[in-house]
């Protein structure tokens, strides 16, 4: 309420006032603020607060089966952690899992959004039904596949194994190779997305760059490598850094395909967290945890942006 | 057949060969649906089984379909104004602001949707008790809010950045107020990008499950948290999974396939 | 002329009948206007709960919502639900291996004292010990009241013993012999199928095979023994059976491959809780309709006949107000008198808790294995699944120890060792 009548006041003499007591750089500034304000105020009072909490969590021992035995430990949650040799096998999946599934999105993606670029009613339906498989709650999409998958009544699985092309076991209970098989399934739910987004940046390019690139007799390898990729760039950034975000915290698909297993070979930092979290109730342990996976993706991220910024600014 | 068409055909065999893996899985989940649980899992699997409606009867027995699915889209489409109504704003803001601080702000805003749940959930539920609001539509909805509007004024900060300023700079010139500049200028340029951004909205709120588990009661339910409840101790209702990703998946299939144009033409804006 | 009077002693007579009338019906209905919410697994009780429910709002004037749950959404929401002191559900299903925490934290009402106070309203005497004692029960509280026992039992294919001309095994060392005998992985028939998939659902069934083998996870003194020699030879003998006798699938299995497999009748031999029992003869569900059949789980030669139990109990939320306490009290009594609870099982429910169930005529009509579990409850053991407060964490060292070896990524004493020393740790 006073906000606004103090804005009202300013408003009427404003004319004067504020034009000579401020330039109007500063209003505009202000201006902006304003208009900043409440997202920034939003997610600060509800996002921020929880989250600071969370992350105060990761310094106490806290059991919620226990209660009062709640004390304050340290960095002993992380020192734990970093102990756990499960923990750590987890640390090194993540990374695998994220830069495998990320990497084959990425290459997929881009090759079905050069088969998409035209604007044509065919390619438009088409676009519209490879959207589907992101629909699909990823809990389910996990359950879908730990059946088609099955070696004994899988229609992928069953083929598979009779024709010794995964072991015996099928592909989810073969330590070699669970964590491919989850990176596919992974790529089959999200490549799309990322298609999307490369389409998109594609769409954006100016026709008369690649023409006059055609009329020089570039070839279409040519183009793509030396032209379309550079151009493509802040598209390619978009898409990487979203789905980085992403499979760094992949949980559902794990969690009902392997629940971890064979052995470790597909336990990842979520599940591992959630295990503290939710099946434990060892918040201290999971809030350490959550901290270690926003860290994780800060520095992921920010090598992104160091490495694909100068890019970025040199086709600007 | 000259070269062109040839090259048009094989690109369209490719698509529909993509088309192919990335439908089936889907297939094959709504196929279970109309099967008895004896021909779910036959062994060598098969595509022969008598057709049944048994496991649509059960989900209208057992599941209140009706209510799941107003709680879905009452959280999903609050949630996604909501997070429009304060994200575009601000991304607007960070965009015009041209400050390095301002570019710093918009990844803390990124940031934010990356935290994982495990550590937030229990002060988030300790949070909407405290407001009274535990086992609301609210609850979700000002939850669902604060991770959305954070990606929302993250992807709408790229997006204003890429629509020109001129416009409004010649617009502020003419004497339009800065807010007029704002609102009748400038978001009208980004319209496809908004709507790409509430997609993202709806389509986060529609598929979480573990904040909406947590916060709602069970008659504040929503589907997502319902196609868990398929998903038992001994036993996986896999019909009835089935059945209700039916529900739960073509409202968003039907959205896509209308907004998809949409979609490409706001991300195409967003990334020049 | 009768009006004064005679008006006066109508009115006096109408006043009495009509508080009569209001007294009885406060009687009749004591919780009249309330409402209980009972979060419930979602197990094949739930859905005859509640359709059962709106009877005892007829008779008490309590409207009783029962919320149908995922296991892990139960588990997340009623432990947010106590911590947070929210009451949202009044009363719950607790799991059997959840007694330990729970009375460790004290999220439910301790119900011995109401228990003793309306033990013949109960008819204690008709419910099996075994169940009254791990349903609930742990270190002389009663955290939760026994609801829904399932015995742990042998299904086995009548058709291929008898093929086989072999009799179903009462030894486990039989039951291994068996398994690798009437297995044949050329025409794809397993003699054997369990749980392999990382985490509960490969310990849990371990755990339930290792004290058939004579393994124990807890030693005398309630200490973690994990890489005991019994221990380690039951794991031994595990891998053995998943390695010759089960479809190779079952490395991933989790209880919905596991069961599947049997229906599908890819195997000869699976134990599995009682519950599911009454499937495998439904055609709807299953390929293998009249030749199943149901058995006592063997154990090794010279234990003592033991047999696995679980199952489900019904607390109450210590949080809520003496009334509703004592009317989620009376619900529970109501739901497990032997009228309602045989009524129960009459529509599916497969949970069973008395004595008097096991020998009733109609049930036996329609459940005939139910002298199997009769025994098991006579005999049974609600610790194969170690209820203490530390299970949670003891289960999944178990789950990824047993699972490592099954896939070949460890070999069991190296598993079991490393298993023991980060349980040590939970106990100091």
């Amino acid at each position: 309420m006073s906000a606004v009548s103090r804005d009202g006041a300013a408003g009427a003499h404003d004319a004067d006032a504020l034009s000579i007591g401020w330039s109007y750089a500063a209003k505009r500034q202000m201006f902006l603020a304003a208009l900043a304000a409440p997202a920034l105020v939003y997610v600060l009072a509800i996002a921020v607060g929880p989250m600071v909490q969370g992350f105060l969590y990761s310094f106490d021992s806290y059991n919620l089966i226990r209660p009062a035995s709640r004390h304050f430990v340290g960095l002993d949650n992380y020192l734990d952690l970093w102990r756990d040799p499960t923990a750590r096998r987890a640390l090194i999946n993540t990374f695998a899992f994220t830069f495998g599934a990320v990497t084959l999105e990425f290459v997929l993606g881009l090759g079905i959004a050069l088969l998409l670029w035209r604007d044509d009613w065919f390619n438009r339906i088409a676009l519209g039904l490879l959207l589907i498989p992101a629909t699909v709650t990823p809990l389910v999409v996990g359950l879908v596949f730990k059946a088609l998958l099955s070696p004994e009544y899988g229609m992928l699985g069953y083929p598979l194994a009779e024709l010794g092309l995964t072991s015996p076991r099928g592909l989810l209970a073969d330590p070699q190779r669970a964590l491919a098989a989850l990176v596919a399934i992974d790529a089959w739910e999200w490549t799309p997305l990322m298609a999307l987004i490369l389409l998109a940046g594609l769409k954006s390019l100016r026709t008369d760059i690649l023409e006059a690139a055609a009329v020089d007799g570039a070839n279409a390898s040519q183009r793509l490598r030396l032209i379309i990729l550079p151009l493509l760039m802040p598209a390619a950034f978009l898409a990487l850094i979203l789905r980085m975000m992403d499979a760094f915290r992949v949980f559902d698909i794990i969690f009902v395909t392997t629940g971890g297993g064979p052995g470790d070979a597909t336990d990842t930092l979520m599940i591992y967290g959630v295990k503290q979290g939710l099946e434990f109730f060892n918040i201290g342990a999971a809030s350490a945890v959550s901290t270690v996976i926003v860290a994780c993706i800060l520095v992921v991220a920010a090598a992104f942006i160091g490495v694909l910024k100068p890019a970025r600014n040199r086709n600007a | 057949m000259p070269d062109r068409d040839l090259g048009l055909i094989a690109r369209r065999i490719a698509i529909c060969l993509v088309l192919t893996v990335a439908l089936a899985p889907v297939v094959w989940l709504f196929s279970i649906a109309y099967k008895p649980t004896s021909d779910i899992f036959a062994s060598p699997p098969t595509f022969l089984f008598t057709p049944t409606w048994d496991n649509f009867r059960s989900v209208f027995r057992y599941f209140n379909l009706g209510a799941l699915l107003e709680s879905s889209l009452i959280i999903a489409i609050g949630s996604t104004a909501l997070s429009l109504l304060i994200g575009v704003p601000a991304g607007y803001a960070l965009a015009r602001a041209e400050s390095p601080r301002a570019v710093w702000l918009a990844y803390f805003f990124l940031i934010i949707r990356t935290v994982p749940a495990i550590a937030t959930l229990i002060p988030f539920y300790l949070l909407m008790r405290d407001i009274g609001l535990l086992g609301t539509w609210w609850a979700v909805i000002i939850l669902n809010t604060a991770l959305n509007s954070a990606f929302v004024v993250w992807m709408m900060f790229s997006f204003f950045r890429a629509s020109p300023v001129s416009i409004e700079e010649a617009a502020l010139i003419d004497g339009c107020s800065d807010f007029g500049a704002f609102i009748r200028v400038a978001v009208p340029t980004v319209i496809p990008g908004l709507i790409a951004s509430a997609i993202f909205c709806v389509m986060f709120s529609w598929n979480d499950f573990l904040y909406a588990m947590f916060l709602t009661k069970a008659d504040t339910k929503t589907i997502s948290v319902a196609l868990l409840s398929a998903y038992g101790t001994k036993d996986i209702s896999w019909g009835t999974l089935g059945a209700l990703a039916h529900f739960s998946t073509l409202p968003i299939v039907v959205m896509m396939i209308l907004l998809n144009r949409y979609f490409v033409q706001g991300l195409t804006q967003g990334v020049h | 002329m009768k009006p004064f009077i005679g008006w006066v002693a109508s009115l006096g007579v109408g006043l009495v009948v009509g508080f009569g009338l209001a007294g009885a019906r406060a009687a009749d209905k004591p919780y009249e206007g309330m409402t209980l919410n009972l979060a419930s697994q979602n197990d094949q009780f739930a859905a005859v709960l509640a359709a059962i429910a709106p009877e005892f709002e007829a008779k008490t004037g309590a409207k009783v919502n029962v919320d149908i749950l995922s296991y892990p959404e139960l588990l997340t929401k009623i432990t947010a639900d106590y911590v947070g002191h929210t009451k949202g559900y009044e009363l719950a299903t607790v799991d059997i291996v959840w007694s330990g925490q729970f009375a460790e934290a004290g999220y439910t009402v301790d119900l011995s004292d109401w228990i003793k106070r309306d033990a013949a309203e109960i008819k204690v005497d008709d419910i099996y010990p075994s169940l009254m004692a791990s349903l609930g029960g742990y270190k002389g509280k009663q955290v939760a009241f026994p609801f829904a026992g399932y015995a742990n039992v042998l299904a086995y294919r009548k058709d291929l013993y008898e093929a086989a001309g072999l009799k179903p095994p009462t030894t486990m060392e039989a039951f291994v012999a068996d398994a690798l005998k009437l297995t044949d992985k050329s025409k794809k028939v397993y003699g054997f199928v369990a749980n392999g998939q990382k985490g509960p659902a490969v310990a849990q069934d371990w755990m339930q095979y290792n004290r058939q083998f004579g393994g124990s996870i807890l030693d005398k003194d309630g200490k973690p023994a994990l890489n005991s020699s019994a221990n380690i030879a039951s794991v031994v003998a595990y891998k053995k059976l998943f390695d010759e006798a089960a479809p190779p699938g079952a490395a991933d299995y989790d209880w919905g491959g596991r069961e599947e497999s049997f229906r599908q009748g890819l195997v000869a031999n699976m134990q599995t809780w009682s519950i599911g029992a009454a499937d495998y003869d439904n055609p709807k569900v299953s390929k293998i309709a009249g030749k199943a059949g149901i058995m006592l789980t063997p154990s090794a030669k010279g234990q003592p006949q033991e047999y696995g139990i679980g199952g489900w109990s019904l607390g109450i939320n210590k949080d809520i107000d003496p009334k509703k306490q004592e009317a989620a009290w009376a619900f529970i009594k109501w739901v497990t008198s032997p009228a309602v609870h045989k009524e129960l099982n009459m529509r599916g429910a497969g949970s069973y808790l008395r004595k008097s169930e096991m020998t009733d005529p109609e049930l036996l009509a329609k459940y005939p294995f139910l002298p199997v579990i009769a025994t098991s409850f006579e005999h049974g053991d609600g610790d194969f699944r170690p209820r203490i407060p530390q299970y949670p964490e003891l289960q999944d060292l178990i789950g990824s120890a047993i699972n490592a070896v099954l896939v070949g990524e460890a070999d069991p004493k190296t598993a079991m060792d490393a298993a023991q020393a980060k349980a040590e740790t939970l106990f100091k």
